[in-house]
């Protein structure tokens, strides 16, 4: 079973315009999608609703930046310092391009920052290219299930 | 002064030493009298224990055999109810009067010749001091010294001025005393005494408005002066009367004789009076607020001894005199501070009312200037120097502004300066008076006063009395009028104009602390403001984007998948709709941009344009190959600027250029593009100029200032794509470098852009600042439609 690819995103247009480019980069791992951080961090650390879900990690996680309860920084910094899930790959997918919120990403250790952009081709090319990177090329880290 | 000079009569000095050795001469212990009175000292049981060699005369009997008795030994019986008084009344200080007596002499030998004798005592060193001087009678002596002093009593009440005080001084002292001549003399800071009232006999030279060394009186001199205000030398030829015992029996040592009347004094003092030609002398102190402020001075040609009562008249004279002075000098001085203070106020109105307070000091210049009774005056601020009234030059007053930041003093005043400062001295500005608002910043407030020239008279040429003390000591003999011209002074400054000037750097820290608080309240807003707008950003670029991104998305999704269930015009409509978002997202994209160009710290360093322009030339050749343009790249300078967001600037201008030279596709029309640097001239000079030129559609001139303005376009968007914010970029990019853009063009004959940067020396170290990740982050948030890097398209599948 491959890894999954967890999306979090609480925007549920997002949610579909992500999911069918996914589908169109005809990749094999399962989406998971959460709608918010704290779900995230729930799926991450197998708690509440995801308590028996299988034990391994994410392939990458897909993490929007503004999102409702808890919100995709103090997600990233929450898996950076966590031991089980340090080394996830984490792609922040947003709309924002601010200067801060990216400089904000890298400090907490992001793997790769993807401003959504407009065009929807470009869009798919984008998460094609993502999710090739990290679910097919990257090999991930050892014993990081 | 001249007839109360006091030096050594020993000693063999040199000229340079001779004024220290008449400054150390102990003139408070003679170790005599002089014979026209007696000195008793009286211990506390009342027996005599140092006596004047002299009272031998009066009781008949060798004085050393008067020691131990009691002091009615002398005096006699008649005198002993006044006597008794004496134990009672003397105190430390200035002798009192106790009583007046017959001459003991008298009694026996009759009253010819033999005239009263007033008693006067002090305590002094334990013992009381009883001195005995010859008096007109016995009657009370202040019922005597009325009649003496109305005259001048009533004139107190019409003189307005203190020279006329003086003179009314001079001429009734000179009524009841008889002497020849009498002057009244006011000492300057440094001593030196001016005759400002003279009452004369028509054989007496004159001295009136003369000048007397301040050197003529030592210091210990002017001392003794202030404690003991009268002073008597009945007779120039006099033999000093020793005491007896010759040392003080309390403390063994010469008896301190500071307030004796019968005082000796000096040979070369009286060896003074008689160049002066002055065999009789009597001076009184003016002591104001406790300081010596000038001398009555009394000279008779031959000896004279004015009665005791004369004497305490012309004593009560010299205080009121006294009293009058400090009362109309406290009064003017009054009157001045009020009308300073009056000034000041207004001048603290107008700055604080004013937009900059230096503004308000020159304009309200009567006064500026008056506040310190200045002919001009300069303000130092901000590394400006305002000028009012008459003033040296800039550079002059630069130098004097380098000359004060030396001084440690707040305010710094002096009436001699190129006296003090060793500069030549300008006639404009002989006395200055400088209040430092702050060192650290070199801001100043600088009156000025022009040199006044003054010939003064001096009572004999100062200088000659050092020259003739080379080989014995003497007091100077010419006492000729010798003219000295005095320069490069002014008038001097007033303690109360220090005291203003005090007060206005007071008022001026004031507001210039009110002015900073009122800045740090405004950067608060500010920054509180540009909070708010980074917000707003933060908002649009997430919310805004959004929404258009999911528009754009499902409406490339509807074509995709769905086109084949539209009709044409649906499926034209798709097109429109995805068009229409793109343009909305681009729109937000650049909005954002050029916020962020405006918020972005500058991070200067050089720049190599050569090396960055055949790039951005590169790159055009590498989006465009279909265009056949020609590149014309002269040789390009180095700037300093901010590499990012420079690059911004190039990668505008040319793109403009490739796009407005869209139309020029002939082979014989082909589009030129000039990319060049210059220097800058006239007001630009130190500005590196850039310009980038084509031959393409350009633009009519009268739309000029639209060209640079947000979202302005000048072409219709079916010619020329944009969304109008590349040439509103270049020219808030410029404009934080403390740069100029314009433009040059005429519709259909091309266009030229100019950008000038001023030329600025870069700290080394600002290159190495930024981290890899801040630059990207940067060129991310500035770079227009959205693409901070060149997309690389995947063959198409």
């Amino acid at each position: 079973m491959l890894r999954p690819i967890l999306l979090v995103e609480d925007n549920p247009n997002d949610i579909e315009l992500t999911m069918i480019a996914l589908e169109r980069a005809r990749l094999a791992n399962p989406v998971i999608s959460v709608r918010d951080g704290a779900e995230a961090l729930d799926y991450l650390r197998r708690e509440g609703q995801w308590a028996s879900r299988a034990p391994e990690n994410p392939a990458v996680m897909l993490l929007d930046k503004k999102l409702p309860k808890i919100d995709g920084h103090e997600v990233l910094k929450a898996v950076r310092a966590d031991e089980q899930l340090r080394r996830i790959p984490v792609v922040m997918l947003t709309s924002s391009r601010e200067e801060k919120d990216l400089l904000r990403s890298y400090d907490l250790g992001v793997n790769a920052y993807v401003v959504k952009p407009v065009s929807f081709d470009d869009f798919m090319d984008a998460i094609n290219d993502l999710g090739i990177f990290w679910a097919v090329l990257n090999e991930p880290p050892p014993h990081s299930s | 002064m001249a007839n109360v000079y006091e030096a050594p009569s020993s000693a063999n000095p040199t000229a340079t030493s001779a004024e220290t050795d008449c400054a150390r001469e102990p003139i408070h212990i003679p170790g005599g009298i002089q014979p026209h009175g007696y000195l008793i000292s009286v211990d506390d049981a009342g027996r005599m224990v140092q006596v004047s060699a002299n009272l031998a005369e009066l009781a008949g009997a060798p004085a050393s055999s008067l020691l131990g008795q009691p002091l009615s030994q002398v005096l006699g019986d008649a005198a002993a109810l006044c006597l008794n008084e004496v134990g009672t009344q003397a105190a430390p200080g200035a002798p009192r009067f106790i009583c007046a007596i017959d001459d003991p002499r008298a009694a026996t030998h009759g009253a010819a010749g033999h005239a009263p004798l007033a008693v006067v005592a002090h305590r002094h060193d334990g013992v009381t001091i009883v001195e005995l001087e010859p008096a007109k009678g016995t009657a009370d002596v202040f019922s005597s010294v009325y009649p003496l002093v109305q005259t001048f009593l009533r004139e107190l009440g019409e003189n307005r001025t203190i020279d006329q005080l003086a003179q009314s001084a001079a001429n009734e002292i000179k009524r009841i005393t008889g002497y020849g001549r009498t002057l009244v003399y006011s000492f300057d800071d440094a001593g030196n005494g001016h005759v400002i009232g003279e009452a004369l006999d028509a054989s007496y030279p004159s001295y009136l408005d003369q000048h007397f060394p301040g050197s003529d009186i030592p210091p210990q001199a002017r001392a003794l002066y202030v404690l003991n205000r009268i002073r008597l030398i009945a007779d120039a030829d006099y033999q000093p009367v020793p005491l007896v015992p010759a040392m003080h029996p309390a403390t063994g040592r010469p008896t301190d004789l500071t307030w004796s009347s019968l005082r000796s004094v000096s040979p070369v003092h009286v060896q003074y009076m008689k160049n002066m030609g002055t065999w009789s002398s009597m001076s009184m102190s003016i002591v104001v607020r406790g300081r010596l402020w000038g001398l009555i001075s009394c000279h008779h040609a031959t000896p004279r001894l004015p009665a005791f009562e004369t004497r305490a008249a012309c004593e009560y004279i010299a205080q009121m005199l006294s009293l009058q002075i400090e009362a109309k000098e406290d009064r003017a001085q009054a009157e001045y501070r009020l009308e300073l203070r009056d000034r000041l106020s207004r001048l603290v109105t107008a700055m604080t009312d004013s937009e900059r307070f230096v503004d308000a000091l020159a304009t309200d210049a009567q006064d500026l200037l008056g506040l310190a009774d200045a002919a001009g005056a300069a303000i130092v601020f901000d590394g400006q120097i305002t000028q009012v009234g008459l003033t040296p030059d800039a550079s002059t007053i630069e130098r004097l502004v380098a000359w004060l930041d030396g001084q440690s003093d707040e305010v710094y005043a002096t009436d001699a300066f190129a006296h003090a400062s060793g500069e030549p001295v300008n006639p404009d500005a002989a006395g200055i008076l400088a209040v430092s608002i702050s060192k650290l910043f070199r801001n100043y407030v600088i009156w000025f006063r022009p040199e006044v020239v003054r010939a003064l008279k001096w009572a004999g040429d100062p200088r000659s009395k050092l020259a003739s003390l080379s080989s014995r000591l003497s007091p100077r003999e010419s006492f000729d009028v010798w003219t000295e011209t005095v320069r490069g002074r002014s008038l001097p400054w007033h303690a109360a104009e220090l005291e203003i000037a005090m007060e206005l750097r007071t008022a001026l820290l004031g507001i210039v602390l009110r002015r900073a608080e009122q800045l740090a309240q405004l950067a608060l807003e500010l920054s509180r403001a540009n909070e708010e707008l980074e917000g707003f950003s933060y908002t649009v670029s997430h919310d805004l984007r959004a929404p258009l991104r999911h528009i754009a998305g499902f409406a490339d999704l509807l074509r995709d998948m769905e086109a084949d269930k539209l009709s044409e015009r649906g499926r034209h409509f798709v097109e429109r709709i995805i068009g229409s978002a793109r343009f909305g997202g681009r729109l937000v994209d650049d909005l954002l941009a050029f916020s962020q160009m405006g918020r972005a710290a500058l991070r200067i360093q050089p720049v190599d344009l050569a090396t960055l322009v055949s790039e951005l030339v590169a790159e055009q050749q590498r989006d465009h190959p279909e265009r056949a343009i020609e590149w014309r790249v002269s040789s390009l300078c180095t700037i300093t600027a901010d590499a990012v967001l420079i690059q911004v600037v190039m990668r505008n201008l040319i793109d403009n250029a490739v796009k407005f030279t869209g139309n020029r596709v002939g082979e014989n029309d082909s589009a030129i593009i000039e990319v060049g640097c210059e220097t800058g001239r006239g007001e630009l000079a130190d500005h590196d100029v850039v310009f980038v030129r084509d031959n393409g559609v350009g633009f009519d001139p009268k739309y000029m200032d639209k060209l640079f303005g947000v979202f302005q376009r000048l072409h219709r968007f079916e010619e020329f794509e944009g969304t109008g914010i590349g040439l509103a970029s270049v020219k808030r990019i410029i404009e934080r470098h403390g740069g100029k853009t314009w433009a040059r063009a005429q519709l259909d004959h091309g266009a030229t852009l100019f950008v000038a940067l001023p030329r600025r020396s870069v700290a080394p170290d600002l290159q190495a600042r930024e981290t890899p990740a801040a630059a990207v982050a940067r060129i991310a948030s500035v770079s227009t439609h959205g693409r901070p890097f060149r997309n690389v398209r995947k063959p198409s599948e």
